[in-house]
């Protein structure tokens, strides 16, 4: 009893931190906002001296509350299979704590007001009105008592209803019977015929072809400007997916590579600074092999290094190359900190690419193609040397692999797709400079990597609609966008640790559909 | 009788510490050779000599005639010096068969080119590769945990799986580290019986660091025994066990007088 009730006030604790934090970065008003923007009731009238935006407020910190409850609860309830009276008392100690943390908050900050001392010049968001909100019009210490018993309520609630969540009975059996109606389904003869029919495959894939060639006509110019982003991270990150998901290599100074495409492109197609004005057909494959070769001449000396050591080096190799673009010496052959305007599209026969559809075409297809070129790498000899490499590199000498050719050749892959995808950038844009190559990049062509599934072609694709779409998507949120952005990650990898379509191992040992069962389950305790 | 392995007065220090001192070994062909020896002994320093991971400061190591010192570990393997180890490190988010794949690295010859293009002598030679795989699984007594991640087997089968990787790369000379650490007397003895098959079936020369005596005096025909790195006897299972150096090496000084004279003097 002891233990479960420190549990509950530890979730309540927590609770009430967060939702101080929501209040002090200004969220707790603005959710009033979004939620009256959702349900569209801004303008009723007031009800019982509140206003829409307070009524507003309070739903969602009593949805708060309510998740303060359940938490408290569950963390509470523990193993025992009786989950009444542990989970009312649960929720309702969590529920109390967070309405105490509030309240107190409630009455400091709103003292602090009455007494006219600027908050908001020490913290921007709490402003006066939203002091005044907070408190729903009253005085701090009304206002305090009001948010605990709201707190204190919506906790007992939130106890109530996680009452059979989690270990509960109810909740295992909806298991069983949803697992049992998908094994059902998967055993019809017709479904296991089209599962099992290769044909199924092609059409799969046709659908998507088609897909792909349709949505960029469809997609207005912003869409496809954003869908052209995604793409080109996806060619970054299959690319940093070879060096950091299978070779092992933490490469964060990735950037550079990129950058390389990107001033290849852009020194041999504009017309200033360099006066060369070539097509952009001659200077994609350059982009892509110089920066290809950029990525041996820095891996020979720095690929001895092992692990942070490495990280630090090309860390430093990705700044080194913006502050040369950026520097006084390069500025006549780089065109410095402005840029390089009036970079050259692509033509094909002659014809100019006019439209933002176009592009994506292009960009689509060279993301297919690098897609094509990983698979049949992951599963080749190299492939696996690359993954007994960052297994363990010692024994992956022992084995018989060079260890330093194939770490050579991982990071030479690894920077011609980050210099193919700068050079289709650069294209793509009309215009590049060295804040297209900041570290930040760098970080999330990483986060790219493993937030999709380190190692994994579809995690990687996922990963990059998730980093780059989805942020996109969150505009609606306006400013808080990055909060929430980073919020979902937090989610996320606390709730799939090995990213959103983990790495999983191709069969051969025993072929599919031979009708030969699978071997049994060994016991995972080694 | 041929000579499989031979070293000729290596020495490896580590600073001011003479790991292997001077150590003159003549592995033959064929046969299954123990390198025995307290801990510290310096018996793994000598196995990371041969397989090129330390370079020697002085002597030499031959296999079959041709010197190993100088030589990086993979181009150890590619001559066919195959190795396992101690704590069993296997390529563990990997499945079992792309383990023994990669074993087999030094003997198939994909460039990346080709694998891209799948041109038809990659592909014919990855069919091969990956039969083979299977086959070595099956030699090795794991048919059918081909797919499992080398992390989910249990014990005694990563221990089967090591050895099946090594034997990936078709090696000559096998050198087992502890190959029975950890394991219960039934499943030393499988190991042990296991053992001989290799060097049966597979005419593969076996050379074994193990504490475990039973199975040193069971399998070896002959045992070096190091000590502060150096050789301090050599002989078949018989002429060690009697070799009052190496009970000396073992249980120390008094012990070894005690056996020679069974009643205590007066002090």
């Amino acid at each position: 009893m002891k233990k479960q009730l420190r549990l509950a006030l530890s979730a309540g604790v927590t609770f009430g931190i967060v939702t101080i934090f929501l209040f002090l970065i200004g969220f707790t008003g603005t959710s009033g906002d979004l939620l009256a923007d959702l349900f569209g009731n801004k303008s009723a009238a007031p009800l019982l001296g509140l206003t829409p935006q307070m009524i507003n407020m309070l739903i969602f910190l009593a949805l708060v509350g309510l998740g303060a409850g359940s938490y408290g609860a569950r963390k509470s309830k523990g193993q025992t299979d009786d989950p009444w009276a542990p989970a009312l008392i649960g929720g309702l100690t969590a529920g109390l704590v967070h309405g105490i943390l509030v309240g107190l908050l409630a009455v400091l900050i709103g003292t602090l007001n009455l007494n006219h001392v600027p908050v908001n010049m020490y913290l921007a968001s709490v402003l006066p009105a939203s002091i005044k909100m907070f408190l729903l019009g009253r005085s701090p210490v009304q206002g305090a008592i009001l948010l605990l018993v709201l707190f204190t309520l919506t906790g007992f609630l939130g106890g109530l209803l996680s009452r059979g969540v989690g270990r509960g009975s109810w909740r295992a059996r909806s298991m069983a019977s949803w697992k049992d109606t998908w094994d059902g389904f998967n055993q019809k003869p017709l479904i296991k015929q089209v599962r099992g029919n290769p044909a199924t495959r092609y059409v799969i894939y046709g659908v998507l072809l088609l897909l792909v060639f349709l949505v960029p006509l469809v997609a207005g110019q912003y869409w496809n400007y954003t869908i052209g982003t995604v793409c080109i991270y996806v060619l970054l990150g299959l690319g940093l997916n070879i060096v950091v998901g299978l070779a092992g290599l933490l490469d964060l100074g990735y950037v550079a590579f990129f950058a390389i495409g990107a001033y290849t492109m852009a020194l041999l197609t504009a017309p200033a600074p360099q006066h060369l004005m070539w097509s952009f057909w001659i200077a994609l494959p350059i982009g892509v092999v110089l920066a290809a070769l950029t990525g041996l001449l820095l891996g020979a000396p720095v690929l001895r290094l092992r692990g942070d050591y490495l990280a630090i080096v090309t860390l430093g190799f990705g700044e080194i190359i913006r502050l040369l673009i950026t520097s006084d010496a390069m500025t006549s052959f780089s065109g410095g900190p402005k840029g390089v305007p009036s970079i050259a599209g692509p033509t094909l026969f002659g014809l100019p690419f006019n439209s933002g559809a176009d592009f994506v075409y292009l960009i689509f297809l060279a993301a297919i193609l690098i897609i094509f070129v990983t698979n049949r790498l992951q599963n080749s000899r190299v492939g696996r040397a690359w993954e007994a490499m960052r297994e363990d590199e010692t024994v992956s000498r022992a084995m018989g692999i060079n260890t330093l050719t194939q770490k050579l050749m991982a990071f030479a892959i690894g920077a011609a797709f980050a210099g193919l995808g700068g050079a289709l950038f650069a294209s793509r844009n009309q215009f590049t400079g060295p804040e297209d190559f900041t570290f930040m990049v760098s970080v999330n062509v990483v986060a790219v990597v493993i937030v999709g599934g380190m190692g994994n072609i579809p995690g990687v694709i996922a990963g990059a609609l998730v980093l780059k779409g989805l942020p996109e998507v969150l505009r609606e949120l306006q400013d808080y966008r990055v909060l929430v952005f980073g919020a979902l990650l937090v989610v996320m990898m606390l709730w799939r640790p090995a990213g959103i379509i983990p790495s999983s191992r191709r069969k051969m040992d025993i072929e599919k559909d031979t009708g030969v069962p699978g071997p049994p389950k060994e016991g995972g305790e080694k | 009788m041929t000579i499989a392995l031979e070293t000729r007065s290596l020495t490896k220090l580590f600073g001011g510490l003479t790991a292997v001192d001077s150590v003159d070994l003549a592995i033959e062909e064929n046969s299954i050779f123990s390198v025995i020896g307290p801990n510290g002994a310096g018996k793994t320093t000598f196995y990371n000599c041969i397989t090129g991971f330390y370079e020697p400061e002085a002597g030499d190591i031959l296999f079959y005639g041709e010197s190993l010192v100088g030589l990086s570990p993979d181009q150890v393997t590619y001559r066919g010096i195959s190795r396992t180890y101690q704590n069993i490190r296997l390529f563990a988010n990997m499945s079992a068969i792309e383990n023994i794949l990669v074993g087999e690295h030094s003997r198939i010859r994909g460039s990346w080119v080709e694998a891209i293009l799948h041109t038809p002598r990659v592909v014919k030679e990855e069919k091969q590769a990956v039969d083979k795989a299977r086959e070595l699984l099956n030699f090795v007594g794991l048919v059918g945990l081909g797919d499992q991640l080398a992390r989910n087997l249990p014990y005694g089968a990563q221990r089967r799986l090591e050895i099946a990787r090594a034997l990936g790369s078709q090696p000559r000379l096998l050198l087992l580290d502890e190959p029975t650490a950890g394991m219960n007397p039934h499943e030393s003895n499988d190991m042990m019986h296991f053992i001989r098959r290799l060097r049966d079936e597979l005419n593969i020369t076996i050379l074994l660091i193990e504490h475990d005596m039973r199975v040193v005096m069971g399998i070896s025909e002959r045992i070096a025994v190091l000590d502060y790195g150096a050789k301090i006897a050599e002989g078949t299972p018989a002429e060690i066990q009697g070799n009052p150096r190496v009970i000396e090496a073992y249980l120390g000084s008094g012990a070894a007088s005690g056996l020679n004279n069974p009643t205590p003097q007066p002090a």
